[in-house]
């Protein structure tokens, strides 16, 4: 437990270095023309944290991508590289704004039936291209990126004809009843009750992935399918099974999304919070109790992100550049498989031991 | 040893094409593959170096080959000292090699996978005429005929060997190596291939050929070298030995074997084949007409060098395939069709030949390879939730009953040796108390502490009354464990003998090596 302990905190630590190098690699030559660059970098790293109000912020950017990078992680510990989630938000969101606009009012259960619903809908962007890949072995990678464009577009049509609102300005659906919308944590932010579940969801996804017998048994699945069908495990249902709560959990991102924050829903793109997720996955290192800090980390850079639009003028984009440079670096194997770094850990293992 | 090599320079004229001088390799890993080998090769020749795996031969090719270098020694070619392990070395040298596993490009044509790496060129662009015409003028002048045209992936497989074969001669080759390449061909296809090989070594090509097939070794080479645990066994011109002292020479000087008490088996027996063949892609995995009985109690060792079709046999007993024809009972239930979750539920427990994809997870931790598979099992779930604590002492008892070292439990199974992972998963398969256990290459590769220590628990599951198929390489294992040894060649059982004081190796090796008991 105590070796373990530590030389995770070795990667930790290497991980948390190669993070700031990156983000000060990148946002020195923004900072530099500046009259004065510390205030750029200070307004970056300390702007989330200034007031209560930034760190609202900063969960609110979280939520969605907590929900989406559980997803990812779930989806991707059964072995499939399955981008349905991408499409499996915007569905969630499309069907819960249905069943909150066309089912009757439920009460104060009318949000739970909307998420419910979205969650079911959604996960069938999950479940087609891993059956496609289970029954007649066709690359869910390819099926799950064409199937997002098939499913957007069915999405859109079905808003169009279905949803629209003929009074709004441009493609929207009417507006979304007031009970069925979440309800709002902290004043002058868009922070709701969405933020719990997925804080909930994401702690539950570690219980059941490495507490459970089903957990256990997915990762085995995942990381040793021969092993697998020599232990006799049915390892279709496993994987399926997997597809299915990944995609439910992305249609719960989409559903959480669309009525905690917006009047109407107006997706005629893909939201990009799937990608995200798997963004979110990789940062984890797919494990369910990091996604929090994970999701938390890129709502971090992104508030940051937006103070240097808003204060100094720096384009918010550069947010993305600084995410694109860490996951290259983190997910660089040369880094954290280096010999220097493996011995390392092997040392700090046995002087433990000899203890 | 000096005496032999000035015989055989005699014997040749000039200086031989290959010499090896003394060659040492170890692998960084420690392992040591090759010590001190020397002998040559006379050119014009067709030389087989014989041995059993891991004798060293493919690293001793690989050095050759120019893939690897020597840790100590020299190569010689035709009396000059180079060095093998620089770019593009075989290609300089006019040396081509046969891989057992083709290194041919599918989706890539027969002229393409050719000339690739040496293309003929019109300024930048590759000049396909002088390619094919190329291609066309090595397949007539060595009388192996292939379409230029056809894609390579599309051709049978004895085809494509011919492709591999022109491609290994494509630059000027005059040595030409062959690692194991009747193992894909079926016996007509041997003949052709072996008449072709003739008529190479008239062209002027000498002709390595590595083999542990003795009777094909006795009808295509003049000359063999036999390699063991990585020195020279024995070199000698095949006119002037008998099959029965090569075989002494790859098997080893019979050492003594302390076999396992005898035992009177009695009652029912518990698996029952009979009359049973497997269809598979791969050639090494098909079976034909096998007949085989365990009883309670009984182990019964499967003998027989590599891909004779033991993985087919342990595919159909595990449930990972299903017999094209015949009946497999076990406890006298039709089990021709079970799955491997109903082998399991039967009693069937498996140490399989490949440890760390078959036996377990290398990325998990020593528990959760230790409880898998134990769904449903109360002492470590509580509904769907695992039982942490209760699981860390039944994996801590696990660990120390089986002497696994290792940190901790919580460390990754890749982080333990090849004997103690071994080990954990007798541990984990023998937890279930198995009436029926495969015990595949069960010691191969680990210490011999680890290796005795896997022996005694078989023997201790045998008296305990499971059934037991023991399928292993090595012999002494074999003698040392077994009841009866059945022996198979060619996806069939070629002999079925009780282990009795004069059953030893060199008894078994003709069965093994085809010579003897085929029908």
């Amino acid at each position: 437990m105590n070796r373990a302990f530590l030389a995770n905190l070795v990667r930790l630590a290497i991980t948390l270095a190669v993070i700031g190098t990156v983000i000060l690699a990148v946002l020195l030559p923004f900072a530099l023309p500046h009259d004065h660059p510390g205030t750029v970098i200070a307004a970056f790293l300390l702007g989330p944290l200034s007031s209560l109000r930034h760190l609202g912020n900063v969960a609110e950017y979280a939520t969605p991508i907590a929900f989406t990078g559980l997803a990812a992680t779930v989806v991707f510990r059964s072995g499939l590289f399955n981008l349905g989630i991408e499409s499996g938000v915007f569905l969630g969101g499309l069907a819960a704004t249905t069943a909150a606009l066309l089912l009757p009012s439920f009460g104060p259960f009318t949000p739970l039936v909307a998420i419910v619903f979205g969650a079911v809908v959604g996960s069938i962007s999950c479940i087609i291209p891993g059956e496609l890949r289970l029954r007649w072995e066709a690359p869910e990678m390819v099926t799950s990126l064409v199937l997002n464009f098939a499913i957007l577009y069915a999405g859109v049509f079905f808003l169009n004809y279905y949803l629209r609102d003929p009074a709004a300005g441009s493609l929207m659906s009417y507006r979304i009843p007031a009970d069925a919308k979440l309800d709002r944590l902290l004043a002058g932010t868009r922070l709701n009750s969405g933020a719990i579940v997925a804080l909930v969801a994401c702690l539950a996804g570690g219980v059941w992935l490495y507490f459970t017998r089903s957990g256990l048994n997915l990762r085995i699945v995942g990381q040793g399918p021969v092993f697998a069908s020599h232990l006799g495990l049915s390892s279709r249902r496993i994987v399926m099974q997997a597809q299915i709560v990944g995609g439910m959990i992305a249609g719960m991102a989409g559903a959480i999304q669309v009525l905690g924050l917006y009047p109407r829903f107006s997706w005629t793109q893909l939201p990009g919070l799937g990608w995200t997720g798997i963004i979110i996955a990789i940062l984890a290192r797919e494990n369910p109790f990091y996604v929090v800090p994970a999701a938390l980390f890129l709502g971090y850079l992104q508030v940051g992100g937006d103070f240097l639009a808003r204060d100094i003028g720096i384009p918010s984009e550069v947010v993305g550049l600084i995410t694109a440079a860490i996951m290259l670096a983190v997910t660089a194997t040369a880094i954290f498989q280096h010999p220097a770094v493996l011995r390392l850990i092997r040392r700090i293992r046995r002087v433990e031991a000899a203890r | 040893m000096t005496d032999r090599r000035d015989d055989g320079e005699r014997a040749a004229g000039p200086a031989p094409v290959v010499a090896f001088d003394h060659i040492s390799k170890t692998y960084a890993n420690g392992t040591i593959a090759l010590r001190d080998v020397s002998f040559s090769i006379p050119a014009r020749t067709i030389h087989a170096i014989c041995g059993e795996n891991g004798a060293g031969k493919s690293t001793l090719m690989k050095i050759l080959f120019g893939l690897e270098g020597p840790t100590s020694g020299q190569v010689l070619l035709d009396g000059q000292p180079v060095s093998t392990a620089t770019r593009d070395f075989a290609g300089r040298h006019g040396i081509g090699m046969v891989h057992q596993h083709f290194s041919l490009i599918p989706t890539l044509s027969v002229t393409e996978n050719i000339i690739l790496g040496h293309e003929p060129k019109k300024g930048v662009l590759i000049d396909r005429a002088a390619a094919r015409a190329k291609v066309e003028a090595l397949s007539q002048r060595y009388g192996l005929a292939v379409d230029p045209d056809a894609i390579t992936g599309r051709l049978p497989v004895a085809a494509q060997q011919k492709v591999e074969i022109l491609k290994a001669l494509s630059r000027d080759t005059r040595v030409l190596i062959l690692d194991e390449p009747t193992a894909v061909l079926s016996p007509p296809e041997i003949n052709e291939l072996f008449n072709r090989l003739r008529d190479l070594r008239d062209h002027g090509i000498t002709i390595l050929f590595i083999s542990h097939k003795l009777n094909e070794v006795r009808s295509l080479a003049e000359s063999v070298t036999v390699l063991r645990a990585g020195q020279v066994a024995g070199a000698a011109r095949l006119a002037d030995v008998p099959d029965n002292m090569i075989m002494q020479m790859v098997m080893g000087r019979p050492v003594e074997i302390t076999r396992r008490e005898p035992r009177q088996v009695t009652g029912e027996p518990l698996l029952v084949m009979s009359g049973v063949s497997l269809a598979s892609r791969d050639p090494a995995d098909r079976l034909r007409d096998i007949d085989l009985v365990i009883h309670p109690g009984e182990i019964v060792g499967v003998a027989g060098v590599d891909g004779s079709g033991q993985r087919g046999l342990v595919s159909l007993v595990t449930g990972a395939a299903r017999p094209g024809a015949g009946s497999i009972r076990f406890d006298g239930e039709d089990m021709a069709a079970a799955s491997t979750a109903r082998w399991r539920a039967r009693g069937m427990a498996h140490l399989p030949s490949d440890r760390f994809t078959q036996g377990g997870v290398p990325a998990l931790t020593l528990i959760e390879n230790a409880i898998a598979g134990t769904d449903g099992d109360r002492r470590f779930q509580r509904g769907p939730f695992l039982r942490g604590g209760a699981i860390s002492d039944a994996v801590a008892g696990m660990v120390e009953d089986y002497s696994v070292r290792a940190l901790s439990i919580g460390e990754r199974l890749d982080s333990l040796s090849g004997g103690n992972v071994q080990k954990l998963i007798a541990a984990r398969e023998l937890a279930t108390k198995p009436r029926f256990l495969i015990a595949d290459q069960p010691t191969r590769g680990i210490d011999v502490a680890a290796a005795a220590f896997i022996h005694k628990r078989i023997m201790g599951v045998a008296e305990r009354g499971a059934a037991v198929l023991l399928v292993t390489a090595d012999l002494d294992e074999l003698l040392r464990l077994s009841d009866r040894v059945v022996v198979m060649f060619g996806g069939q059982i070629t002999a079925a003998l009780a282990n009795e004081a004069h059953l030893t190796p060199e008894r078994l090796g003709p069965f093994m090596l085809g010579l003897e008991g085929m029908p």
